[in-house]
């Protein structure tokens, strides 16, 4: 996960008010010829995938027209199937990763944000080096991880439980870099010391002055976090063994595999897969187009080093 | 950067904790003060940081200085996993597989979000915002369902690529074939990711002042040089920034051939990725001592490569400031 | 403010209903507390004992068995399927932690688990009550000398599914010997027709099964004697059964897919392949698949395996599950109770061959006059059970796996992969496994003979 955030002293203004307005006629065909090719790059698979939602198995299978729709629309059909199949199971896994991306992600925001500004803002022994540290650890494969986390978290009593998966997910050095980075410049000292003189103490200092100022790097920290939880698959997958606590991602893998041995019995889990993998993506679609305006236009950018 | 000017009032502040503060604001003993509260803000991250991270990075190190027989029990072996893992064929097969697609898929996927973030720059059309929202789209979808859905897609009967070329009687090549796997995991690894990637350069790019265009415009530059000799190099370090982490990222390369080894009729081996071969390792040989060694092996290279990276490219940006 | 105290607010109710939750999996002594997460429901206060099984009719399996439990009951999750199950299984294992009570394995998985003392031996706990329950073969495949380590459920004995519509297009009758096979095989392709099987990569286990009926015995271990194996995988019956399945690739008369795929599914449905070697389970397994639904619905039909020797009737075993007792059970006798009840009354099984979702290994249900006489749906009412599955179930003998299943079907599935690829040839196949396996065991401390 990558993400970058340039730094400014001006308060946010929503993007450029005055677009580069002299590009001539032809080159503004060419470029949106080539937006329209890359949309159509893009949208392809999820062009399938919505086609797919509206059929039954056998038309799935049937061998023609996988970008168009079938004889019949099935769509609403598939959606009730789903959402019934096993007592509900779906919905319980649509739940929990709601559930996880949340409290994880906020609560990674959290973290991230007190982190950030205690890097940007204060100077203490060991703070170049622990720096360093966070950004070394993202070198770290999870697979070197994921049996000593799972011990640890047996010893605990935690494994196959909830916290299983949102306590790792609390951890987001990313979130911190970027915090980090942002404050240091979209918060000037000035206005912390002057805080201070009023006799202000640390923390309110921050909750007052520091985080109103830090809310479009906010906002993306928890963005980040909240998607970066939602798409988890291999974390949940080692911790968790009782599928009640599956999230999306679990979930729809476990049924990938049963469809393949096709070990749904007589009930041909494809379509329920398919119509699954669609309905996963829209919380995020829709979490993306809210808070698109807070993160898009609110990235405050100045010049950069 | 230093506090300015420090005019403290004489009057303790009645919030801060009971201490008459006659000290100046820039005083060493403010500043330890206000250090040691650094730590506290830090805490909650530095306990989940040790706690998930450094413990079990301890102990995954821990491990693999053991190996373990089925037959024996575990005996302490030192270095010999490391040793054992870098003259494994196995691993390096994979790291030579996992080199040579960071090798090819980085430049793809930066060329193809840095010409849609310039586009999408200059553009402020309808169809622009609505790009933007579509290229980034796939980044909302997990990589698991992503390659659960570029499985049928390349599926040899049902795939629409088949179906394109059933019109013309010929059969599609299979993409996740021997020959063409490397061209398969690429188109989703790319589609995967280049909108994410476009998103950033994107709001670098939103955030160059814009007289610097009108300079560049009054000494005559047009749109293609002001893009290349204005924009790319003012997004450099976020350039940088994203490139080190797609480094890292594409080197331990795992979900998508996971995800795709069932339907890739047996080119996706145990072993096609180092963290592959650390998974399979470890969960279906029970082997994770040398799993662990394996994931650190990768590890070591992952910092080489990285430290290569940062070196060639030290003028144009620094991670650490 | 406003984000700080729904974060708050968030940790707090997070917190209550994690403490509601957790004390479950940390359970110790005879107390058995009630185990959470549960797919199915209890019908009873008694013990909870926790199982991972994957059948797609267990919910029923488990209500049967808790209805009729007043002394324990049964706590069901799907953990995974096969391999997942496995990698969680030894997760747990190597944590000493998170496995449950009772678990689903392939017959082929128990030797690794049991030399990881990861099984009990039930033979304490009355495992021998039920062993008059099955074949002699099916009762080797779960024990190691006296000591019985699971109880098996449903068996795959080996046969040969064929397409009647295409078989007699082309003036074929099933092939008794592999000669014939090759013969019918080449015969078809001389005239035009399709593919007459099938060499799937991905499943070892039935190419190993293969080996086995012409008299291979790619391993030798023996539990009581841990640390000694013998390896035997270039034998000459190894290196002529590859090598006739290679030739067979070779000469293009038989495929190179996957199975397991909808892609193989589909070329079984349109007739891109006149035979299925395969399982008992199989029409089960096609069935849920889609096949028989359309146009081909009606054209299966089943003969015997072929053989080697024309009157031989080697019978060989693809697949099959049992149910194990971890050692991390909380209460073995109860987790015993368990292993050696559930899916083993009456209701489950005729459930389970009925939906074609198994194919019991149960003797009451292979002598009942239901089971014999049923006309199997997917082969147009041919008695295949009576005909063609029972037979060859009976003559198992039963089979000695190695301790490290899973690493042995990777280097093989790597081999068929070589072989399919026209890379290798099937003797030169079974000479790299050999090599590649000795290697393997040795490094793994055991003195291989």
């Amino acid at each position: 996960m990558t993400e970058t955030l340039e730094k400014t002293a001006r308060p946010v203004d929503a993007g450029r008010s005055t677009p580069l307005r002299t590009a001539r006629k032809p080159r503004n065909v060419i470029a949106h010829l080539f937006l329209v090719v890359l949309v159509i790059y893009f949208l392809v698979p999820v062009w399938w995938l919505l086609v797919a939602s509206t059929k039954n198995a056998p038309d799935l299978f049937a061998g023609t027209g996988a970008l168009w729709f079938g004889k019949d629309f099935n769509l609403f059909a598939n959606l009730a199937d789903l959402f019934t199949y096993n007592g509900g199971e779906y919905l319980q896994w649509l739940g929990n990763s709601v559930l996880y991306a949340v409290s994880g992600g906020v609560g990674a925001t959290v973290i991230a944000v007190l982190a950030g500004y205690g890097f940007a803002k204060y100077r203490f022994r060991g703070r170049n080096f622990t720096f360093a540290l966070l950004l070394g650890s993202v070198m770290v494969p999870l697979t070197a991880l994921v049996i000593p986390t799972f011990v640890l978290l047996s010893n605990l009593g935690l494994t196959d439980t909830i916290w299983a998966v949102i306590l790792p997910s609390l951890l987001s050095p990313f979130g911190v870099y970027l915090m980090r980075v942002y404050i240091a410049d979209a918060v000037p000292d000035e206005l912390l010391d002057a805080s201070r003189v009023d006799g202000a103490g640390e923390f309110r200092t921050f909750f007052t002055v520091a985080l109103p100022l830090m809310r479009p790097a906010l906002i993306t920290v928890l963005l980040l976090s909240i998607v970066g939880t939602w798409n988890n698959y291999f974390l949940p997958l080692a911790m968790l063994s009782t599928s009640k606590l599956y999230p999306i991602t679990v979930g729809l893998g476990l049924w990938s595999q049963l469809a393949s041995s096709n070990n749904g019995g007589s009930h041909s889990l494809w379509s329920l897969i398919i119509v699954g993998a669609l309905v996963s993506i829209i919380p995020l679609i829709v979490a993306f187009l809210t808070l698109q305006k807070y993160w898009q236009g609110g990235l405050s950018l100045g010049s950069l080093k | 950067m230093a506090p300015v000017g420090s005019t403290t009032t004489t009057a303790s502040p009645p919030r801060t904790a009971a201490r008459p503060s006659r000290a100046r604001s820039g005083s060493a003993k403010m500043l330890a003060r206000r250090g040691r509260t650094g730590w506290i803000f830090i805490a909650p991250f530095a306990a989940v940081f040790v706690l998930f991270l450094v413990a079990p990075l301890a102990y995954a190190f821990y491990l693999s200085l053991f190996t373990k027989g089925l037959a024996t029990g575990t005996v302490f072996s030192g270095i010999d996993n490391y040793v054992k893992a870098f003259t494994d064929p196995s691993f390096l097969n994979g790291v030579w597989f996992v080199v040579r697609f960071s090798i090819v898929l980085i430049p793809v996927q930066m060329l193809v979000s840095l010409a849609a973030a310039l586009v999408l720059d200059a553009l402020t059309t309808r169809l622009a915002r609505f790009s933007r929202l579509m290229i980034f789209l796939p980044y909302a979808i997990p990589a698991v369902i992503g390659a659960l859905m570029w499985g049928f897609l390349y599926s040899p009967t049902f795939g629409p690529l088949q179906q394109l070329f059933s019109l013309f009687n010929a059969q599609a090549p299979f993409l996740l074939s021997q020959g063409n796997v490397f061209a398969g995991l690429l188109n989703v690894v790319t589609w995967q990711w280049a909108g994410y990637y476009m998103i950033i350069i994107f709001a670098a790019l939103q955030g160059i002042d814009p007289s610097i265009y009108e300079a560049a415009k009054l000494d005559g530059a047009n749109w293609w040089q002001v893009a290349i000799r204005v924009k790319i190099p003012l997004v450099a370090s976020a350039l940088v920034l994203i490139l080190v982490f797609a480094l890292i990222g594409t080197l331990q390369f795992f979900t998508e051939p996971q995800v795709l080894a069932p339907v890739a009729n047996g080119t996706i081996t145990p072993d096609f990725t180092p963290n592959i071969y650390a998974f399979n390792l470890a969960f279906s040989y029970a082997q994770f001592n040398y799993a662990s060694a394996i994931s650190f092996a990768l590890g070591i290279v992952v910092f080489i490569a990285v430290y290569i990276f940062m070196f060639a490219t030290r003028k144009r940006g620094s991670l650490l400031k | 403010m406003a984000l700080v105290a729904t974060v708050a607010a968030m940790a707090l109710a997070a917190t209550l209903a994690g403490c509601s939750q957790g004390g479950g999996s940390d359970a110790q002594g005879a107390s058995n507390p009630k185990l959470t997460n549960c797919t199915n429901k209890m019908m009873n206060d008694a013990p909870q004992v926790s199982v991972w099984a994957w059948y797609p009719n267990m919910a029923k399996v488990v209500d049967n068995f808790n209805r009729a439990h007043k002394d324990v009951q049964v706590c069901w999750t799907v953990a995974g399927q096969g391999g997942p199950e496995y990698a969680k299984f030894q997760t747990a294992i190597s944590a000493g932690k998170g496995a449950p009570d009772v678990i689903m394995l392939e017959a082929d998985q128990l030797t690794g688990f049991e030399i990881q003392k990861a099984l009990v031996d039930l033979a304490p706990y009355g495992a021998n009550d039920v062993k008059k329950n099955f074949s002699d073969g099916a009762w080797k495949d779960v024990s190691q000398g006296s000591s019985v380590y699971a109880i098996p459920v449903d068996g795959g004995p080996m046969a040969m599914i064929y397409r009647k519509d295409i078989f007699t297009k082309y003036g074929i009758t099933p092939p008794t010997t592999w000669a014939e096979y090759a013969q019918a095989a080449e015969k078809v392709k001389a005239a035009g027709g399709p593919l007459f099987g099938d060499l799937g990569s991905n499943v070892p286990a039935a190419i190993t099964a293969l080996m086995a009926q012409k008299g291979a015995v790619p391993f030798t271990y023996n539990l009581q004697d841990p640390k000694n194996i013998s390896i035997n995988l270039d034998s000459q019956p190894s290196k002529d059964v590859l090598d006739y399945w290679a030739g067979l690739v070779k000469k293009g008369v038989v495929g190179t897919q996957d199975q397991f795929t909808t892609d193989y599914i589909a070329g079984v449905v349109g007739g891109k392949y006149a035979t299925y070697v395969s399982a008992a389970w199989a029409p089960g397994y096609l069935t849920g698949a889609g096949v028989g639904k359309g146009s081909e619905k009606g054209s299966f039909a089943v003969a015997p395996l072929p053989q080697w020797n024309a009157g031989d009737q080697v019978s060989v075993n693809w697949g099959g599950s049992t149910f194990a007792v971890t050692s991390q059970a909380t209460n073995k006798k109860l987790a015993a109770e368990v292993a050696k009840g559930i899916y083993a009354d009456d209701a489950s099984l005729t459930d389970g061959w009925k939906t074609q979702t198994i194919f019991p290994l149960n003797q009451g249900v292979l002598k009942s006059d239901a089971f014999i006489n049923n006309p199997v749906d997917f082969f147009n009412g041919q008695t295949a059970n009576k005909d063609i599955y029972i037979p060859a179930e009976n003559n198992y003998k039963g089979f000695n796996y190695s301790p490290f299943s899973v690493y042995y079907y990777a280097q093989l599935q790597a081999e068929i992969v070589k072989i399919n690829a026209g890379k290798i040839s099937g003797s030169q196949a079974a000479t790299d496994l050999q090599a590649t396996m000795v290697k393997y065991a040795k490094s793994q401390g055991f003195t291989v003979k």
